[in-house]
């Protein structure tokens, strides 16, 4: 089960909205760039949310009371990529850009009710 | 409706919190806000989401991701976040749903499980609980964030 989303400047902004992280780092291309980036970065919750709804997706109303979510941001996703989440039969999350890992986690159900 | 920038203290707002202030096993103040339908809908738009998947018996739900935007509003009133901290690593456990068609006030509130130096790098590990006001859990949370030197 997959999931592709392109990533702009705009998706960006409308979530620091909701999220409340002021950290320039996430609006100004060039303060990113003179921070070693490839330009701005998209929040990690948001990724997690992205990821998210694989869990939805696969566990319907089940993930509501006994979804487990586990995320680890470990790579960098900046306007212009096209973020590609991913989960297995197993369980297991993994979002890459290209061929460069940006998460990896977990969607699953608790077995304890 | 509580915005979550109502309720979370922003970098740079404080001196923030070093490292060697965290204190493992120091609890984190209750933090009170109401997720509403708006600030759901909010949140669909912005995560891109795909609001059908969200429903018990035809009741609409929120998706319980929209937790993950109040998340530090405990953590930091009492540890300010300090310039250059990273979110590294975040788990749920989900409990039950957050309405769509109704107000919500939660309470969470959280404690300091671990602090650890890693390859140089310093890290906080906390475990947060969104509680509902009639004391339905709705969630735990486990974050770990990595703290400059």
């Amino acid at each position: 089960m997959e999931r592709s989303i392109p990533i702009t400047q705009e998706m960006i902004d409308r979530y620091g909205r909701i999220n409340g992280d002021n950290d320039i780092v996430h609006y100004d291309h060039d303060y990113a760039l003179k921070r070693g980036f490839r330009g701005t970065l998209l929040h990690g919750p948001h990724m997690t949310a992205f990821v998210a709804e694989l869990g939805a997706r696969r566990h319907g109303e089940h993930w509501l009371y006994r979804g487990r979510l586990r995320t680890k941001w470990v790579g960098p996703v900046c306007p212009g990529d096209a973020f590609v989440g991913e989960l297995a039969d197993d369980g297991t999350l993994a979002a890459r850009v290209g061929e460069q890992t940006a998460l990896v986690g977990s969607a699953t159900l608790r077995t304890d009710g | 409706m509580t915005r979550p920038a109502e309720v979370k203290i922003r970098e740079g707002a404080t001196p923030g919190t070093r490292f060697e202030e965290f204190e493992v096993g120091a609890q984190t103040p209750e933090a009170r806000f109401t997720i509403t339908p708006a600030i759901i809908d909010e949140y669909i738009r912005a995560v891109e989401g795909d609001e059908k998947l969200y429903a018990v018996d035809g009741r609409r739900a929120a998706p319980p991701d929209v937790l993950c935007v109040y998340m530090t509003s405990t953590l930091y009133q009492k540890y300010p976040p300090i310039q250059g901290m990273i979110m590294c690593e975040v788990a749920f456990n989900y409990h039950h749903p957050i309405w769509r068609d109704e107000d919500t006030e939660v309470r969470m509130s959280g404690v300091i499980t671990e602090k650890v130096v890693k390859k140089g790098r310093q890290f906080v590990k906390w475990k947060g609980r969104y509680v509902r006001a009639d004391g339905t859990l709705l969630a735990e949370v486990e974050n770990t964030v990595a703290v400059p030197e």
